[in-house]
């Protein structure tokens, strides 16, 4: 259940990651490995917000098309693309602009001509039927008012004998109500 | 019931393939989080949860194939 509109979480989400600024790598250095970080641009790596390492379980071949739910700065699509390599293709999708924009910034300084970023909701992805191998996500399912919308959307465009690997967060027991009705909880 | 969501919509082969505990010291290192939510969490979330807010969990899944005739 969620204590807020779709279109009010919405607007809470992209004001937060669209006003959001880091300067240190710890939740970066909590996650991946120093010589993945190593390879990355620097604002990709400060604004890494995800809650796991998808990319680690997703079984990455190169060639294979993955698409990044809610890409934010770009780390795990970065890592995707690396991963698939230049016959392949990592497309982040991602609905708050100024993530889009720092996301295509860090594709252009690593040269990566196989990461796309894209605008657009995860409930309603943009990529047509069947086109995707692999898709991933980090820490923001759990962001949608509509989760199984998101999934089935994800399921569309997945070719059959695609793979997901989505990382999130959930609940293991109830937060107490006054935690759930916060916009700082939603964004986070 | 995330994972009766992927159920619900056709995957197989659904996996639990990592599960993380993620606590008041671990949300502290996102820049999302202002220290005075921080604050109001400690306050109004029994300590005993401090440790264990939410778990960070990893789902795999497939893409059930078309079935094969023969």
């Amino acid at each position: 259940m969620s204590y807020f509109t779709e279109q009010d979480a919405r607007s809470i989400i992209r004001n937060a990651y669209g006003e959001v600024q880091s300067d240190d790598t710890k939740v970066a250095a909590s996650i991946y490995g120093a010589e993945e970080i190593a390879g990355l641009p620097r604002s990709a790596v400060t604004l890494s917000l995800g809650v796991g390492h998808p990319v680690r379980h997703a079984g990455l071949k190169p060639g294979e098309m993955v698409l990044d739910l809610g890409c934010g700065a770009g780390i795990d699509t970065l890592l995707a693309a690396l991963a698939v390599g230049p016959k392949g293709k990592a497309v982040g999708l991602d609905m708050t602009p100024e993530m889009v924009k720092r996301a295509r910034e860090n594709a252009v300084l690593m040269g990566l001509e196989n990461a796309q970023i894209r605008e657009g909701l995860m409930e309603e992805n943009p990529l047509p039927d069947a086109s995707v191998d692999v898709v991933i996500s980090n820490g923001v399912l759990n962001l949608s008012t509509r989760q199984s919308r998101v999934l089935a959307e994800a399921f569309r465009v997945m070719r059959p004998g695609g793979r997901v690997s989505i990382t999130d967060l959930v609940l293991a027991e109830a937060l107490p109500e006054a935690v759930l009705k916060s916009p700082a909880a939603l964004a986070g | 019931m995330l994972l009766k969501k992927f159920f619900n919509v056709g995957f197989e082969e659904i996996d639990v393939v990592e599960r993380t505990p993620f606590g008041l010291e671990d949300l502290s290192r996102y820049p999302l989080f202002a220290p005075d939510f921080l604050d109001f969490l400690r306050r109004v979330v029994p300590s005993e949860r401090h440790r264990e807010l939410v778990y960070s969990i990893t789902i795999v899944a497939q893409k059930p194939r078309p079935a094969t005739t023969f």
